[in-house]
């Protein structure tokens, strides 16, 4: 009987020996993996980020903090920064009320509608921001095809200026960052057990309070990827703004461009570059620290 | 109560339409005397528990339980009191404060059951809640739900095409077959006195063969078979082609010439031993017997010719034409 153990217990040690090889041999295959991604990421994209981020301090005297002065400390400065936020919160805030409850279509949609549904998200991600801001500005300039729809419909006498204007921006930005925001969320709601707000309505939940205290939480994980995506793309956003409001709505991103191009001074560009990427980073980390929490609650 | 049946028989839609998790297209559905038809599920007051049981992944066991009290306008020490005692009753108290994904199968089944009772439903409803235990764990939740249920005297139904867990656990069985209840009756009725041909098979195992009636009296026909004549338990008239047949545990193999009313003579095919009995499969002409033996002693060896014998009492003969072979 004691031997019939001790065999046992060497095999158990032979076992867990064997299970540490793994991990060690596994955790090589991924690094091995992993190898010509880091390598791309390493040497063209950290290296020149970090030669960025140097000249972003650079001055005719050496290191200076001129570049994130001029940026931070001065009005027309900390604008562009209010200018690239708002955009980000609107557009977030505006495709997350479309998006939510078109994710949920979505999900519950079959057959034919569902590829179509499916379709129409996807579609757009093929054509190019810039052609999609064109065809914008097309439909609201003066005589574009929504002023000609309501002078012909007598709606309106005159071209109302819509081109331009900060609802253009926000129904542009809207427009193309929506499918950034439904993907993530559609993917989480199509996830969750249809038979769970059976249960809650079981257990006496009406249907709102079922969706509250059982849909709503599972699918934060989704809000979460839709709003930190969204976010990070429209603040960061330059063709959009560019196009569809020019000259009246600098933000980060055009200064960075303007900054490279027309007025010769990188500092100034490394620096709102240096300043967008903090607000990514932040996201990131939020975002991230978001859905911990509500992992751990599970 | 159970609904016994065949995977797409329609016992979990009939379960859904209780719960108001469907609506019936016709005909009405009351609880205790009320027409709840029309009633949304939220106000019927049924507990349900579902065959993968549909805790909340983002709640924890105490919140799982909660869930249904929380709404109530109920204090909070009151609902803790509940829940507690919920979860004495499947004997989970120790794991309130753990989430629901880090349990295993017979635990979230205890969960989904204290969820289910906390809420002190009128009716209790098992949609195969226990089809996805192990069978040991399965037994044994068998066997605590029944007394559990007793004790607190809930109404439950249960779902299951499992016949084991129907004759254990019910008062009574609704045998369903396509959508239509075969038989309603105590679990005893039904294993020993199935009404139709579909009952007989579905719970328990038979020996069946084809014959024509030429003669009948006294609640028994005599059935012209290949096997022989045959006595079974029927009332069809005489001419009529009826399948009879009979439980392996009334067939008696061999012996003196017995009391037995039916006798065949075959040979035996095979033999499967499962422990308490041991399974013999006869082959009588034109007709594969079941026989079950009890005991480990004195059994046959394959391939060896016997003598079959059967009560009349205990063979039924049901008429052919409903059912296809």
């Amino acid at each position: 009987m004691s031997a019939v153990v001790s065999d046992r217990y060497g095999l158990l040690a032979r076992v867990r020996c064997h299970d540490l090889l793994a991990r060690v041999r596994s955790r090589r295959v991924g690094l091995t993996l992993a190898a010509p991604a880091l390598f791309v990421l390493i040497f063209l994209y950290a290296a020149p980020l970090a030669h960025l981020l140097a000249g972003s301090f650079r001055g005719p005297a050496g290191f200076t903090l001129d570049a994130y002065g001029r940026v931070l400390a001065d009005a027309y400065g900390r604008s562009l920064v209010w200018n690239s936020l708002r955009l980000g919160l609107i557009t977030t805030g505006l495709t997350l009320v479309v998006g939510y409850p078109a994710a949920f279509g979505l999900a519950m949609s079959r057959g034919v509608l569902r590829s179509l549904f499916l379709a129409s998200l996807f579609l757009p991600l093929a054509a190019s921001v810039i052609a999609k801001a064109f065809a914008w500005t097309i439909l609201l300039r003066s005589h574009g095809v929504v002023n000609d729809t309501l002078i012909f419909l007598h709606l309106t006498d005159k071209p109302i200026r819509m081109i331009f204007t900060q609802t253009s921006l926000i129904v542009g930005a809207a427009n193309i960052f929506l499918p950034f925001m439904i993907l993530p969320i559609y993917a989480v709601v199509a996830q969750i057990d249809p038979r769970l707000t059976e249960a809650a309505a079981t257990l006496g939940s009406s249907p709102a309070r079922a969706f509250l205290r059982v849909v709503l939480p599972l699918s934060t994980p989704g809000v979460i990827a839709g709003v930190a995506l969204v976010f990070s793309l429209s603040v960061s956003a330059y063709v959009v703004p560019n196009l569809l409001m020019g000259e009246n709505y600098p933000t980060l991103a055009t200064t960075i461009a303007k900054a490279f191009l027309l007025i010769r001074d990188p500092a100034l560009g490394a620096a709102a570059g240096a300043i967008l990427m903090a607000i990514g980073l932040a996201v990131v980390v939020v975002s991230n620290r978001l859905s911990e929490q509500g992992g751990s609650t599970k | 109560m159970t609904l016994l049946g065949p995977s797409g028989c329609g016992k979990t839609t009939l379960l859904r339409l209780i719960a108001g998790l469907a609506t019936p297209d016709e005909g009405h559905v009351s609880i205790a005397g009320v027409d709840v038809t029309r009633t949304p599920p939220h106000k019927r007051n049924v507990g349900v528990v579902f065959q993968n049981y549909a805790l909340f992944p983002h709640l924890n066991v105490g919140g799982n339980v909660g869930f249904g009290l929380s709404g109530k306008g109920l204090a909070k020490a009151t609902i803790a009191a509940k829940v507690g005692r919920a979860l004495e009753l499947v004997q989970m108290g120790k794991f309130r404060d753990r989430p629901v994904t880090a349990l295993s199968g017979g635990q979230q089944q205890r969960v989904a059951l204290a969820r289910a009772l906390a809420v002190e439903p009128s009716v209790l409803l098992f949609d195969e809640a226990l089809s996805a235990l192990d069978r040991n764990l399965r037994e044994t939740m068998q066997v605590e739900l029944r007394r559990l249920l007793k004790d607190i005297g809930a109404t439950a139904i249960f779902v299951t095409h499992d016949q084991d867990e129907a004759l254990t656990m019910s008062d009574k069985i609704a045998v369903m077959n396509a959508g239509q209840i075969e038989q309603f009756a105590d679990p005893l009725s039904v294993y020993a006195q199935p009404k139709t041909l579909f009952t007989m098979r579905f719970v328990g195992l038979s020996s069946e063969m084809r014959g024509t009636v030429v003669a009948r009296g006294l609640g028994q026909v005599r059935v012209e078979t290949p096997v022989g004549a045959v006595m079974a338990q029927g009332d069809q008239p005489v001419g009529c082609s009826v399948v009879v047949a009979t439980r392996p545990e009334h067939v008696r193999i061999g012996g003196v010439e017995a009391i037995e009313d039916n006798c065949a003579e075959g040979q035996i095919r095979q033999i499967t031993f499962h422990g308490s009995r041991t399974r013999l499969s006869v082959d009588v002409v034109g007709a594969e017997f079941v026989v079950e033996m009890g005991g480990v002693n004195a059994l046959p060896s394959a391939g060896q010719a016997v003598v079959l014998r059967w009560p009349a009492a205990c063979s039924f003969a049901y008429a052919d034409s409903s059912v296809a072979a």
